[in-house]
């Protein structure tokens, strides 16, 4: 500033004498206001109506799904079907992909914004009914409100936690080793069989990986689900109550088992194995042709299928296919603080239950719950790869031992964990005991 | 500094020579503060209700064990559980530390010599040098943004483009993104490309040195580094301390690429785990919303002890050259 600058601030130094108390006074106000502010329209939200329609009956029900743009189409002609039979009931339907998905539920549901209905599935469904975010479906499933009568028993009872039903299965799946049929075919190899060992498999994934120059197999260390299937055809499980199922040693031997496979060029790099690990259907190693094969679940193979040429083809995990159960593909919950229950819970059932609905839906979401109504929907497909996921997995089911419990809270850490133990052993940072060991005390932790 | 002018009356001086304020010093003064207030409220609001209370809110909650699902009025008060754990039983935290001030330290020096050699060469009146200005700062303006990660990311595969211009050369590359002794060293050559916004900053600073300083330097027949070092450097110490600061705060808060190139999981193998990242991942995925708002605490005392740390050591190194410098 220019030391010739007048001197005009005395504002700035005067009232600090004169006028103290007025100012503090409107700062106490104006503190008092924002904090009343937010309280006010919080409580107006809460206070909002605790009717059960409005006074014209309508009923406007948010549900809210991720998936792709099919899943959408799809979802949207069976509400709009649910609307035409029930006029007063409209929905407010939002989805998007499955990344960030529930970071966004996790957030409506703090900002006590949750949808009426949602998709969830049993990585979260837990977290979700631990914490009582939804609505316990029991009540109405005894009344006959929410008919799971023509529902395979193990499959509603996934998603029953700590007694209480908090999800309704939205479809089944079980694990499926998705593979390239036109490569194999073009280079005279035989194709992988359900009942294959896991010795098996790996021996196979090294004579293709010789043959085509592409690696057999997709590296299954960081796979969640193959680790699961594996421990239970060792006699272990994922959980047990509320603590893990496996030993150090099971992790141990896991990833010796795929340490050995990539030793034998089994496998891609372990850069391509990262590539893999993205859950991203679009990034599945089968469909960007950087191995034979991928770990996925059956009805996600017409999908797969969808973002390749090659024909795919695709069986059960490898070892002892009873090890393999009737898993909830993903779940409908109602949020249990919902001022539209009964609405929620008939929409769910009718998207279940109604032949129309579920024929609409196909096996998008999985083979549909009822089984008589599965039975006409696998008759009337006519897409080959949907055609096919339904055979084997009616084939497998055969086969299906029982479910094992919904994971516990803290399993998407879990699971977050195993992808780091597995690929630092891929990349060679750690021996697989040493990442063993590492996986597990991250596990004790995460489920505290 | 021999070239500044002869000790005038400062600013400071000024104040004790003020005139004593007669004129309505009671009621009006008064409506011209609640004037103030009223004008200021628009802003001081959006401060409250955006900033301030959350702020607070999330200082409570990091003293809780607040999980997001379960409603604010049922969450357990914890004490300093949070805060133990996070330096005591957490190695993932540690790690984000580490993974933090490695990307800090070598990222920001490294932007900071980039915007300031790129601002010298654009300081001189070459003709469609505006062009240059114009095209060196473009990068600063697509900021954070996921399309530029995404973009990134893709250049940086095994078969992407800065692989195939290697292999124009013989190199064989690496695949540097998913690679995890690479993956961080990807993400700081994104945060150095940008350096179009200290740059400009820079330029402006140049700018505002006396060309007369120049000439009496040259008189003195000082060469062209020597006047670097001895005029440039010391007249832009308060530029360069303000990008700085400016910038330290910015690389210790890098999110968004590293959330991209990593599908939000901080990998591979950790390699990219930000701390901005980890406690995103904490609060949203772990849905332990309370240990993240403690290890959001955590973060920005750490960040203004930095800070302090700058200000403190600037009085030995930053010149103000308007008679005030010691």
């Amino acid at each position: 500033m220019h030391p010739a600058t007048p001197p005009t601030h005395g504002t700035m130094a005067v009232p600090v004498h004169r006028t103290p108390v007025p100012r503090r006074r409107l700062l106490r106000r104006l503190l008092a206001a924002a904090v009343a502010v937010p309280l006010l329209l919080g409580g107006a939200v809460a206070c909002g109506g605790d009717d059960e329609a409005g006074s014209d009956g309508k009923v406007e029900l948010s549900i809210f799904w991720w998936g792709g743009e099919a899943r959408a189409q799809l979802t949207e002609q069976a509400l709009a079907l649910y609307t035409e039979k029930n006029p007063n009931v409209t929905f407010k339907k939002t989805w998007q992909a499955n990344q960030g998905y529930f970071d966004k539920l996790a957030t409506l549901t703090a900002g006590g914004n949750p949808p009426d209905i949602f998709q969830i599935d049993d990585n979260f469904l837990t977290e979700y009914a631990a914490r009582n975010t939804t609505l316990d479906l029991t009540e109405y499933k005894d009344n006959g409100k929410l008919d799971v009568s023509k529902f395979p028993e193990s499959l509603w009872q996934y998603g029953v936690v700590d007694g209480k039903l908090a999800g309704l299965a939205a479809g089944e799946n079980t694990q499926g080793l998705v593979y390239n049929k036109t490569l194999l075919t073009k280079n005279g190899l035989p194709e992988p069989t359900t009942g294959m060992s896991w010795e098996e498999h790996i021996a196979w994934a090294e004579q293709v990986a010789k043959k085509t120059k592409v690696p057999g197999t997709m590296d299954a260390s960081a796979v969640d689900k193959a680790f699961w299937v594996w421990l239970r055809q060792q006699g272990k499980d994922l959980y047990k109550g509320n603590d893990l199922g496996f030993t150090v040693e099971d992790v141990t031997k896991w990833f010796e088992l795929w340490k050995g496979a990539r030793d034998r060029g089994a496998t891609p790099t372990p850069d391509v194995i990262h590539e893999g690990n993205a859950t991203d259907i679009t990034k599945q190693l089968v469909v960007t042709g950087k191995a034979g094969t991928s770990w996925v679940w059956v009805n996600q193979m017409p999908e797969l299928k969808k973002n390749t040429k090659d024909e795919l083809g695709v069986v059960a995990y490898p070892g002892d296919p009873g090890a393999q159960w009737a898993r909830a593909a993903m779940y409908w919950s109602v949020f249990r603080g919902s001022k539209h229950k009964d609405a929620a819970v008939d929409v769910l059932n009718f998207l279940s239950n109604d032949p129309e609905a579920v024929k609409l839906l196909g096996t998008d979401r999985g083979l549909p719950s009822n089984l008589e109504l599965r039975d006409q929907v696998s008759q009337s497909v006519t897409d080959p790869a949907m055609k096919q996921s339904i055979e084997v997995e009616t084939k497998l089911a055969e086969t299906f031992g029982a479910a094992p419990q919904v994971p516990i809270k803290g399993h998407s850490k879990v699971r977050a964990e195993l992808t780091k133990a597995a690929e630092e052993a891929q990349y060679g940072r750690l021996t697989p005991a040493q990442a063993a060991e590492q996986f597990y005390a991250a596990c004790k932790s995460a489920i505290a | 500094m021999a070239l500044t002018t002869a000790p005038g009356p400062t600013r400071r001086d000024t104040g004790s020579v003020r005139p004593p304020a007669k004129r309505g010093a009671g009621r009006n003064r008064h409506g011209e503060g609640l004037a103030g207030y009223l004008f200021l409220s628009p802003w001081l609001l959006g401060l409250m209700a955006v900033t301030a209370i959350p702020m607070l809110l999330s200082l409570y909650l990091s003293f809780t064990n607040y999980d997001i699902l379960t409603p604010l009025s049922e969450v357990e008060w914890v004490g300093l559980a949070n805060y133990e754990r996070m330096f005591t039983s957490d190695p993932s935290y540690w790690h984000a530390v580490q993974v933090t001030l490695k990307f800090a330290l070598i990222a920001v020096p490294l932007k900071l010599a980039a915007a300031l050699g790129v601002a010298l060469l654009l300081n001189r009146a070459w003709r469609g040098v505006g062009l240059f200005r114009s095209l060196f700062y473009l990068p600063s303006l697509l900021g954070g943004s996921v399309a530029l990660a995404i973009v990134w990311v893709s250049m940086f595969n095994r078969d992407g483009a800065f692989n195939s211009l290697l292999s124009l050369f013989g190199i064989e590359g690496k695949p540097w993104v998913n690679d995890p002794d690479w993956a961080l060293q990807t993400l700081m050559v994104l945060a150095i490309w940008q350096f179009g916004a200290p740059m400009v900053i820079f330029l402006a600073g140049l700018k505002q040195v006396p060309t007369e300083l120049y000439e009496a330097a040259s008189v003195d027949g000082a060469s062209k580094v020597s006047q670097f070092w001895n005029v440039t450097l010391p007249m832009l110490s308060p530029v360069i301390f303000f990008n700085l600061v400016l910038e330290t705060i910015n690389g210790f808060q890098g999110f968004t690429a590293a959330f991209v190139l990593s599908n939000g999981t901080g990998g591979p193998v950790d390699s990219t785990l930000m701390y901005t990242l980890n406690l995103y991942i904490s609060g949203f995925t772990n849905l332990e919303m309370g240990y993240a708002s403690a290890m959001a605490w955590v973060f920005l005392l750490a960040i203004a002890v930095i800070t302090a740390i700058f200000f403190s050591t600037g009085r030995f190194w930053v010149h103000y050259s308007d008679g005030e410098d010691r």
